[in-house]
């Protein structure tokens, strides 16, 4: 029975009963070795040539920026990416590949970044199903008694185990995925990015989890990029950079900064632009009382020029609030203006004639039209049903379009290569560059450096220093502390849906940041 | 297959750099040809087989028979195309075909042969209005939408129109369909030259505009043209709107050329006019198509039932062929593009 | 704990699991229908005419729970029509050859085969369900044809009787059927780990195969299953007008999706229920004969179903509106 198999697990997963499976392996030998890796996607090659081992009960770290591809090593562990070369042997047996199932039943679970939670079954019915044989009996009432067991024994009895997934806070539901991972007394368990919504609190939750299972003879592959975490919890950790092993490291003998400049690659040494120096103290944009799905009463204020950033953990109201500055979700506010007009019950069309432009946070879903042209997409909220489209509108602003290629060193064929085609970091260059030189007060930008390569952000660094140099507000959510702390002028933090800190000058510190985001108010 | 003369509509022009030999490269030219030309490619190697078969295929009088029959077909299904580029279905097309014939037909007395003609495609306009302020507003998906709207309108034609009295057809019609009229010497149906200008026209709107450019990118990405700042549902009601006028257009020709009218005249239309889109190289997730591939995909449809005709086969097997070649052609291209 | 979340209210799971899959309209649509109808015409109740009105609803009710399948994957089937036709005749067809049970069998198989056909090309095949399942309508349509090109076939009295005639009196044997069928559905969807995987597989395939679940054979499992409950409804349409027809599914095809529409499902997949499509059916089917009864003209069914599925549908996204607009005003 499926839910047997959960509620058995539950013993053997709880502290104090050290007996571990009968594995083929000895002691001293590496649970897991990972021998050139390689993954393409097409020319793309994510991963080239990873080779890696993790010892039994040891916590190893995989850490890398967006994109160096820590996600496909991590994807490929657990059986859900075949890779195109290299192998890959878990206590002495080699892996079947592109099988998360066959993975599941040799002992390996993985805790997805992008949630593996399906969102219209229960939490009893993600915990449970996985597990089971598809041809079999399925008892709702005796998978929420399991769930409900497995909740308990994990410390999580506030989840309810009928609710539907998809009505859980996004942090409930890393915990479920990370529960569930945990559930099946794994070997080797992955956590990728498994903590980026957690608060403080459910951190030291999956670290006391992390600690049960390493003192049982299970291993812990962490993939992050929360440096903090990891020299807490990691015994090892290797540095990915551009798909390949850049350095590793043991405990206590690296400083943030190695790590940081090992991630990023010497030659392409970090470098922040400072915020340029204010020339107007006109108001861009303010905001009172802000009021929408997952915003709680915001107040904001933002000066022509300015460059304020967002701050906060995954799921505080972030991508809401720049949804609702933009109209792209319905809100309401005591008072409202844009360059001091005053707007209500704003849409989007609305928004882009008051001067406002919004870069999305999935740029492939939400920013671009992949099967339309690069000239098309960068053209796109400058349609006009009435007049010319396509090749004539084209060639007429030709001028501007190639002076945003130009600007942000778009990699292209030109302006009619097909989006689609262009590079992640080319993509995202087009939702940005559409709203550049285009008469804009405010920019809403929802973490536009995210997954792409370090030059190309350098770029948009420069572009967005640049529109502010011109005038131009910018509202710019970061996922990353040290583009807030380097590149704005003044960063408020959001924590549950309101403004818990507001950080500029002295004040703005990395430290600063993180504290206000675990819900922590610094003492002025 | 070169990569020049390609409309704007399609795949890139640029200046091909360094291009890498053997299968990606013969891919990467296959995919600069648009698409609208393959179907085109396709009628003409079964026009060519078709004269492999019987000789006395290859004349301009077949040519034109069979093109006759398609352009029909293909005017029935421009506005399905519309509905399919901007990533919605119409499947309202058949009774669409009959309300609006019937209504002229019914109109024509009282209105005269101009007046029932605008009637009948502001009824299609209105049809299509509604359809779209339900999609997108109430936002039903658009298969069930017109699926309903489809059964409103039969029922409304049962409970309006008295059948005994739709028999005059008005001149005015018949000479923009089926009257004999010669073009550059050629004998052929009116229908066959006003398809095609409606193609151009439509095929100009679509390439051209800002409104037919916003079409594409709201089927391509529904939530990137919102966020960019389009008008989405703006754009969709118009695109509805259009497809319904356009259906409404084809009852009419439809009357006109068969000279017959009924409360299920429109029925077949309901699968094959998606078909001659789909065999159009549109896809069917929105985003892509173009209104000359429909004619294409609907010259290939007409060419094998020409084949079936010719080799007695009858009308079963050209329906066995029919769901064969969508097959192929979706096949082809049909997977979702961005995976 | 990291978040305090307050414990639920236990509520009783049936209720929520058909408010999560969009049944309650559908079921207060019929409730509503069902009484204007006995208020209109209490004869519905008496033996002959309960008996015509299920056979009228029963094979509509069935064909909907087999689109219901396919949209439960997120797919639709364009081609239910034409398997609807093809294992009608077959079944008409084979009954003057072969045994009964056998020609059930075949009939039955032909279903399975048409579902899984379909279901190959878009689960293995990676192609769209609509483009698939139009491209099968014309090649199972011309198929039907080719079986038997005009109405016929062998179906006799006693096949009429044993699905179509009256158990017991009051109760209409092809009701008991479509029970049966209903039933085993139910448990199926909600009693084994195959049928929440079928709703898990509409909600979110990439999920559940991260889960490490086989979502493709899930898929393909269900469209076969929709072919199969496909050719129990052809069987007994066939059965209960005694006669094979090639093109007895036409009509099929929009009304069993306009039934899956009522019946509140989402054609994303992952919602929807068995209670409110079968009930949404009846709903359908019988606003004809409610029309005949009150003396309308009966051609305004048409028109009145299009008003329902609009309405019911609408309804709660107007309400949804509307709702926020009112809360949303509020300081």
């Amino acid at each position: 029975m499926t839910d047997a198999r959960v509620g058995a697990a539950v013993p053997a997963a709880a502290p104090g009963h050290p007996d571990l499976p009968d594995g083929p392996w000895s002691p001293g030998e590496a649970l897991l070795v990972a021998t050139d890796l390689v993954k393409s996607y097409g020319p793309v090659q994510a991963v080239q040539g990873v080779s890696f081992q993790c010892n039994p009960g040891e916590v190893l770290a995989l850490v890398g920026e967006n994109g160096a591809g820590k996600s496909t090593v991590a994807k490929m562990l657990a059986g859900a990416v075949t890779p195109t070369s290299g192998s890959i042997a878990v206590g002495g047996q080699p892996l079947a590949y592109g099988s998360v199932r066959q993975s599941r039943q040799s002992g390996v679970r993985c805790a997805f970044q992008e949630l593996a939670l399906v969102p219209d079954w229960t939490v009893a019915e993600n915990l449970s199903l996985p597990d089971g044989a598809p041809y079999r009996g399925f008892s709702q009432k005796k998978s929420v008694v399991a769930a409900a067991e497995l909740l308990e024994a994990f410390d999580l009895p506030h989840i309810d185990p009928r609710a539907t997934v998809g009505t859980l806070s996004l942090a409930d539901r890393q915990l479920v995925e990370i529960a569930r991972a945990l559930a099946g007394r794994p070997k080797l368990l992955i956590l990728d990015e498994a903590s980026s919504a957690l608060t403080p609190p459910g951190v030291a939750w999956l670290f006391q989890r992390i600690r049960e299972l390493t003192a049982e003879g299970g291993s812990v592959i962490y993939v992050s990029h929360r440096l903090g975490e990891i020299a807490e919890i990691a015994d090892r950790g290797a540095v990915l950079r551009d798909g390949k092993v850049a350095g590793e490291f043991t405990r206590g003998s690296w400083t943030d900064d190695q790590l940081i400049s090992l991630m990023a690659g010497r030659e392409a040494a970090r470098f922040f632009p400072d915020p340029p120096a204010r020339t107007t103290d006109a108001t861009a944009l303010s905001v009172a009382d802000l009021r929408s799905e997952g915003v709680h009463g915001i107040d904001l204020s933002l000066g022509a020029g300015e460059i304020l950033g967002i701050g906060g953990l995954q799921g505080h109201g972030q991508a809401e609030l720049l949804r609702a500055l933009f109209g792209a979700a319905p809100a309401t506010a005591d008072s409202w203006t844009v360059a001091g007009r005053a707007v209500s019950g704003t849409t989007p069309v609305r928004s882009v004639r008051h001067g406002v432009g919004y870069v999305p946070e999935d740029r492939k879903r939400e920013g671009l039209a992949l099967e339309m042209s690069v000239g098309e997409n960068l053209l796109v909220p400058w349609f006009k049903a009435y007049q010319l489209g396509g090749r004539p509108r084209l060639s007429r602003e030709r001028g501007w379009i190639d002076g945003i290629l130009g600007a942000l060193s778009v990699h292209t064929r030109g302006p009619n290569e097909l989006s689609g085609a262009l590079s992640g970091g080319n993509q995202q260059k087009l939702v940005f560059g559409r709203w550049m030189n285009r008469s804009r007060t405010v920019i809403l930008l929802h973490d536009p450096t995210r997954g792409i390569d370090v030059r190309a952000k350098q770029e948009l660094y420069e572009a967005i220093v640049d529109l502010a140099k011109q005038g131009v507000g910018i509202i710019w959510f970061s996922t990353e502390v040290e583009e807030l702390v380097h590149v704005c002028h003044r960063v408020v933090v959001l924590y549950q849906g309101t403004v818990i800190d507001e950080l500029t000058g002295v004040r703005l510190t990395g430290d600063a940041v993180v504290g206000a985001s675990m819900g922590l108010r610094a003492a002025a | 297959m070169t990569s020049s003369a390609v409309p704007a509509s399609q795949s890139p022009a640029g200046e091909p750099r360094g291009k890498p030999l053997g299968w990606s490269s013969a891919r990467r030219v296959g995919s600069r040809v648009p698409r609208s030309i393959w179907p085109l490619i396709a009628f003409l190697v079964l026009f060519v087989i078709g004269g492999l078969i019987r000789p006395n295929l290859i004349t301009v009088d077949s040519l034109i028979g069979t093109a006759t029959f398609a352009i029909i077909l293909s005017i029935a299904s421009f506005g399905q195309t519309i509905a399919v580029i901007q990533a919605g279905i119409d499947l309202s097309v058949p009774n669409t075909i009959a309300f609006s014939a019937l209504t002229f037909l019914g109109l024509v007395g009282p209105l005269g042969p101009a007046g029932a003609f605008s009637a009948a495609l502001v009824a299609g306009a209105v049809i299509g209005l509604l359809n779209g302020v339900v999609i997108s507003k109430l936002g039903l998906t658009p298969i069930v939408t017109t699926i309903a709207m489809n059964g409103l309108l039969f029922g409304v034609i049962l409970l309006v129109f008295n059948f005994s009295e739709l028999t005059a057809i008005p001149e005015f019609i018949l000479a923009i369909t089926s009257a004999k009229i010669s073009v550059l010497g050629l004998e052929t149906a009116a229908v066959l030259p006003l398809g095609l200008a409606l193609m151009a026209v439509l095929q100009l709107v679509l390439s051209f505009t800002g409104w037919g450019r916003s079409l594409f990118v709201v089927g391509s990405a529904a939530e990137a043209a919102r966020l960019g700042g389009l008008p989405v549902d703006r754009i969709r009601i118009g695109g509805y709107v259009l497809s319904g006028v356009l259906a409404a257009f084809a009852g009419v020709v439809i009357v006109g050329y068969y000279q017959q009218a009924s409360a299920t005249m429109g029925a077949s239309y309901l699968l094959s006019s998606v078909a001659a889109v789909v065999v159009g190289g549109a896809s069917i997730f929105g985003g892509r198509g173009s209104v000359v591939g429909t004619v294409g995909g609907a010259l290939v449809l007409a060419q094998v039932s020409t084949l079936v005709a010719v080799l007695n086969l009858g009308a079963n097997i050209q329906q066995l062929i029919y769901g064969v070649i969508i097959l192929l052609v979706i096949s082809l291209y049909g997977r979702r593009a961005n995976n | 704990m990291s978040v305090a979340a307050p414990a639920r209210l236990p509520r009783s799971a049936g209720i929520t699991r058909l408010r999560r899959e969009g049944a309650i309209a559908p079921i207060t649509a019929f409730a509503v229908f069902f009484l204007v109808y006995v208020i209109i015409n209490p004869e519905l109740l008496t033996r002959f005419q309960l008996q015509t009105a299920s056979n009228l609803v029963v094979p509509l009710a069935l064909v909907a729970l087999g689109q219901l399948l396919v949209v439960l994957v997120g797919g639709i089937d364009i081609s239910i029509g034409a398997i609807m036709s093809l294992c009608n005749v077959v079944f008409a067809t084979q009954l003057e050859h072969v045994p009964v049970p056998l020609a059930i069998l075949l009939a039955i198989g032909v279903g399975l085969a048409c579902g899984l056909f379909n279901g190959l090309l878009v689960a293995y095949g990676g192609l769209p369900a609509i483009a698939v399942t139009l491209a099968s309508a014309f090649i199972f349509g011309s198929l039907a044809r080719e079986v038997l090109d005009r109405p016929g076939g062998g179906i006799t009295k006693a096949i009429y009787l044993a699905t179509s005639g009256e158990l017991l009196p009051y109760l209409p044997v092809s009701l008991v059927w479509l029970s049966v069928v209903a039933v085993l559905l139910w448990l199926l969807l909600q009693r084994t780990a195959l049928g929440r995987h079928i709703y898990g597989v509409g909600s979110n395939m990439e999920s559940v195969r991260a889960a490490g679940l086989d979502a493709r054979l899930t898929k393909l499992l269900a469209f076969g299953l929709a072919g199969m409950v496909t050719s129990l409804g052809a069987m007994m349409l066939a059965a209960s007008t005694v006669t094979g027809d090639p093109r007895s599914g036409d009509a099929y095809l929009l009304s069993s999706i306009a039934a899956v529409a009522l019946a509140g499902a989402a054609f994303t997949g992952g919602r929807g229920s068995i209670i409110g499509t079968v009930l949404a059916a009846c709903t359908l089917g019988l606003i004809g004969n409610l029309l005949f009864f009150a003396g309308v003209n009966s051609y305004w069914q048409y028109v009145i179903s299009a008003l329902i599925i609009f309405t019911v549908v609408g309804l709660p996204v107007v309400w949804g509106k509307v709702a926020f607009a009112v809360k949303g005003r509020r300081p």
